[in-house]
């Protein structure tokens, strides 16, 4: 049947007062918990899931679907002015929207990152309404070893972040990885850094650790400077809103942010992360002023939560059309489909059109819902750092342990939150970018377990990594990205 | 060229235990009979040798002064009765926070870090660190139903 | 993408702010039920710890139930809590099931389910192997002689190393003379990664709870080779592995247990509970909906089953080198 006839008829379904509530309330909820580090939009749904004994399907789904939605927005809001990401996907945000809030740019930094989030999602959604069956096989053509290939690609972006000193910078990237290695090996079922611990068995959640480097750190660095007068943060300056300049920096990232997430999203070992990485590298490559990443540049902004939010809708693509959940998030939504008695799988767009086509609907009004919700409350937001330092860090450091303490009640996340501040307070001190430790923790697991699962399915055989058309793509891609603006260089340096 | 920093050497030579003991942990990883063509220590190993080798060449670049710090200035003196009392802040909120709950726990820990960055009100600290946590657990506790755990306070809302 | 640090230690309270309001105020038998889920939102357990919550609620057996999440290893983490702090809570009641006496075995856990109270075995769930749609093999047999023939060549997509489903290939190889060990067994986090590497022709064949293919076998997408039960199950048109020359069979068991140290009056009040629950159309329903299948056992048959699965189980995993 035609896609758009559908679609209106999901618009149909979605724009009723009841639906548009469900979707309002979503989005408001998923705000409020996006904010909070730890707390994700699965716990979330997770928790609501006893009202799909009270609700019709469509309306639990429209709710469910703005949470999400909603997550990834107010992720950015506390990366961008606390310096405490909220969710892992919204990590990258902090490296340079916390930057440009400190030197009174916070309101185009919310600004760029609410409008690209908005740009994106709809992007996003547009691909998930047109082009998801074939999105949907070309995912299902990554294997083992096109996803190390991937995450070797995405090893490349930790260049962008290295630093003053490159060793300093690798230092920093083993020592992730390190972290990252920690707990259960998936494939052999054996315990490995875990020094007895029960609870480091299944890992070290990325988000305690970039909160615990980012956030308590850099906290802890400040207290014992405050008293010599470093490192003020600036009030807000000039306007609030985006300058022209601001626009036409951030219109293009938004664009390629998309681009990025959006497949990379709809792979089902892709995550919400690599492609904010890949963003992040990729506008500071193109950047007319690349001089400014690390000091708040704006595209560092757009790229990366643009490609965040487009690739949440990429997971819904292989969840819609497949039936498959390859997200927390995503796994949960379907367990609430069975509430239903709807069991999800490739049939699911035959056999519940109305309720896929609904949410489908729900997600562009829900994005737009976001854009109208979150741009007046800009001005508001960038007056929490006109508190006071005392009192500003304070609340920072009470939120940080909400977070990990408040859903977990083991203090075992704490101590390490804690001790992770102190390792960030060093890392600071003695000028060692913190940026790789999270890459290093994240890609690290993710290429060491898509390697041997490769070899264990090639017996061994490294050339798959080559002789698989799409693997060697991606390589022939991630060694361009290395040497490929040193050759420019030398071959401009020659002319 | 800066001087030698005693500081930096410290931290070398920390990374380079940290590399050591990765090095020891990945030997003690039980090695299964399990078909699996890269065992669960070949990565390990190699972080384990990566982090050795990062964390010599750290030492080498601290020894001969070349560790360039533009940010973190080494001259720059710490505050140290700041960092005490963060620190008093966090041991409290880890040790007590099972104990007395959440919304205590946190109260201290706001005023300490207030008192750190040079409040001298501690009344009002302390205050506005209750009702902060307060809002806090009740919003989380209460309104969107996650088990913040119990205590002093958390009993009577 | 499903890692398990995605899922983090997470305590829920049942009620929420909406759902406060729909709690009904009559007079119960028992108020507030609290239930423990060792296992992240989302998985098997937790959506049987919901499922019983949600039943009961509607059945008016209980007025409110909190439900509390501590995930990790297989509910290694979990379990250690429950005994210690829950020890003779009333009204209490932990999901686990036949994973957590693999996890702990590999583990090496200083806990075990022999120091909890075995209230009830609730559910089970078959497990089939499946080949993608254009895969050679059409049957178990031929996938058998390639196994004996040169057993790297076979890979088997499933979920983590000591789990449900490398137990099973594990029987199998153990089955058919073929040394478990020398089994390329892909370990996936989570059934979306897997059934993607399935859908994309990436293994020869995967593992998996019924339930998790089913929809995917209906489509054709997938074809499903053999069930791991005793005998044909109803409406669901697949040969069992014992039709097929190989003596095996397995399910995935999950029940409830309750704190250690309560009295016998608490005990038997819970295995009322859920015995009423079991026999209620609600649940028969819920049963029907999710695929699973009801294998009510309570009493001492049930603590001895438990004992048999631990020795059972553990024979595996040892076979497997993983204990």
């Amino acid at each position: 049947m035609d896609t758009l006839s559908q679609l209106a008829n999901g618009f149909a379904v979605a724009l009723t007062p009841m639906n548009l509530a469900f979707s309002f309330l979503g989005v408001l909820l998923g705000t409020a918990i996006g904010v909070l580090p730890g707390l994700g939009p699965a716990l979330t749904i997770a928790l609501l899931l006893p009202i799909t004994f009270k609700v019709d399907a469509t309306g639990a789904f429209i709710l469910f679907a703005g949470i999400y939605y909603g997550a990834m927005y107010g992720g950015s809001t506390t990366s961008i002015l606390l310096n405490t990401p909220g969710e892992s996907a919204t990590i990258v945000t902090a490296l340079e929207g916390n930057k440009m809030a400190r030197r009174g740019r916070g309101g185009a930094a919310l600004a760029t990152a609410a409008i690209g989030s908005f740009v994106a999602g709809t992007i996003g959604t547009l691909g998930l309404t047109f082009v998801a069956p074939i999105v949907v096989d070309f995912a299902l053509r990554f294997g083992p070893a096109e996803y190390f290939s991937l995450m070797i690609l995405a090893f490349v972006t930790v260049s962008a972040v290295l630093g003053n000193s490159a060793i300093r910078g690798l230092a920093a990237l083993f020592f992730g990885i390190w972290l990252g290695l920690i707990g259960v090996d998936l494939q052999t079922g054996q315990a490995r850094f875990t020094f007895g611990i029960l609870e480091l068995l299944d890992g070290i959640n990325v988000i305690v650790v970039a909160v615990g480097l980012f956030a308590v750190g850099e906290t802890l660095y400040l207290a014992a400077r405050h008293r010599y007068g470093k490192d003020e943060i600036l009030p807000v300056k000039d306007s609030l809103w985006m300058t022209r300049e601001d626009w036409g920096r951030s219109w293009k990232a938004w664009l390629r942010g998309s681009a990025m997430g959006f497949p990379i999203g709809a792979l089902p070992a892709g995550g919400a992360e690599v492609p904010t990485f890949l963003s992040y590298y990729l506008e500071k490559k193109l950047s007319k002023k690349p001089e400014e990443f690390g000091h708040g540049a704006i595209e560092g902004v757009a790229g990366p939560e643009a490609a965040n939010n487009a690739s949440a809708a990429g997971v819904l693509v292989p969840m819609l059309t497949l039936g498959l959940p390859t997200s927390a998030t995503a796994a949960i939504m379907l367990s609430a489909f069975q509430s239903y008695g709807i069991n999800p799988g490739p049939q699911l767009l035959m056999t519940q059109s109305n309720l896929v086509w609904g949410l489908i609907a729900s997600l562009y009004i829900g994005n737009v819902m976001l854009l109208v919700l979150n741009l007046p409350l800009v001005g508001l937001w960038v007056r929490i750092l006109a508190i006071p330092a005392p009192l500003l860090y304070g609340g920072i450091l009470v939120f940080a342990t909400i977070g990990t303490y408040g859903i977990s009640q083991s203090p075992i996340d704490l101590i390490l939150l804690y001790i992770l501040g102190g390792i960030g307070f060093l890392m600071r001190k003695y000028d060692f970018p913190t940026a790789p430790v999270i890459i290093g923790m994240i890609l690290g697991p993710l290429a060491e377990q898509e390697f041997r699962r490769a070899m264990t399915i090639s017996q061994g055989d490294v050339t798959v990594l080559v002789t698989r058309p799409l693997s060697l793509t991606l390589l022939v891609l991630a060694a361009i990205a290395l040497v490929g603006p040193y050759l420019y260089r030398r071959l401009n340096a020659r002319r | 060229m800066q001087q030698r920093s005693s500081g930096a050497i410290a931290v070398a030579i920390g990374f380079v235990i940290v590399g050591l003991v990765v090095a020891y942990e990945t030997s003690q990883i039980a090695l299964t009979p399990l078909y699996a063509k890269v065992g669960p220590k070949v990565f390990p190993s190699l972080v384990a040798g990566g982090l050795i080798l990062l964390g010599l060449a750290l030492l080498w670049d601290a020894w001969s002064g070349r560790w360039k710090a533009e940010d973190a200035d080494e001259s720059a003196p710490i505050d140290w009765p700041a960092l005490g009392w963060l620190g008093f802040g966090l041991l409290f909120n880890v040790v007590l926070i099972g104990v007395v709950g959440f919304i205590l726990a946190s109260t201290v820990l706001f005023a300490a870090v207030a008192r750190a960055f040079g409040s001298v009100k501690p009344a009002r600290d302390l205050a506005i660190g209750f009702v902060f946590a307060a809002v806090a657990y009740i919003g989380f506790a209460k309104l969107l139903g996650i088990n913040m755990g119990t205590g002093l306070v958390e009993r009577f809302l | 993408m499903l890692t398990r640090r995605d899922m983090m230690l997470a305590t829920l309270a049942g009620s929420t702010a909406l759902a406060a309001g729909w709690s009904s105020a009559r007079a119960q038998a028992i108020d507030t039920l609290q239930i423990f889920v060792p296992a992240a939102p989302g998985g098997g357990w937790d959506q049987t710890g919901r499922t019983i919550e949600a039943v009961l609620k509607a059945n008016k057996q209980i007025n409110t139930a909190q439900v509390t999440n501590v995930p990790g290893a297989g509910g290694a983490v979990g379990l250690p809590q429950f005994v210690n702090q829950w020890k003779g809570r009333q009204n209490s009641l932990m999901v686990a099931g036949m994973v957590m006496v693999g996890a702990l075995i590999a583990n090496k856990s200083p806990v075990n389910l022999s120091q909890v109270t075995p209230i009830a075995r609730l559910t089970g769930e078959f497990e089939v192997i499946v080949v993608p749609g254009t895969s050679p093999h059409k049957d178990m047999k031929s996938l058998v002689e390639q196994l004996k023939k040169d057993p790297g060549s076979v890979s088997w997509a499933g979920g983590s190393a000591g789990g449900t489903d490398h137990i099973l290939v594990g029987m199998i190889a153990q089955s058919q003379g073929v040394d478990p060990k020398k089994v390329a067994y892909v370990a996936f986090a989570g059934g979306g990664p897997a059934q993607a590497a399935l859908l994309g022709n990436q293994v020869t064949c995967g593992v998996s709870g019924w339930g998790e293919f089913s929809e995917q076998v209906k489509a054709g997408k997938l074809k499903a080779l053999a069930i791991s039960a005793d005998k044909r199950v109803a409406g669901v048109d697949v040969p069992t592995l014992k039709e097929q020359g190989i003596d095996v069979e397995l399910f995935n068991w999950r029940g409830v247990f309750a704190p250690p140290g309560i009295a016998d009056t608490d005990r038997a009040k819970l295995t009322k509970l859920i015995e009423d629950m079991a026999a209620s159309k609600a649940w028969q329903d819920e049963l029907a909906k999710r695929d699973w299948m009801g294998i009510l056992q309570t009493g001492k048959a049930y603590e001895d089953y438990i004992k048999s699965e631990n020795i059972r189980i553990e024979a595996i995993l040892k076979g497997l080198g993983l204990a």
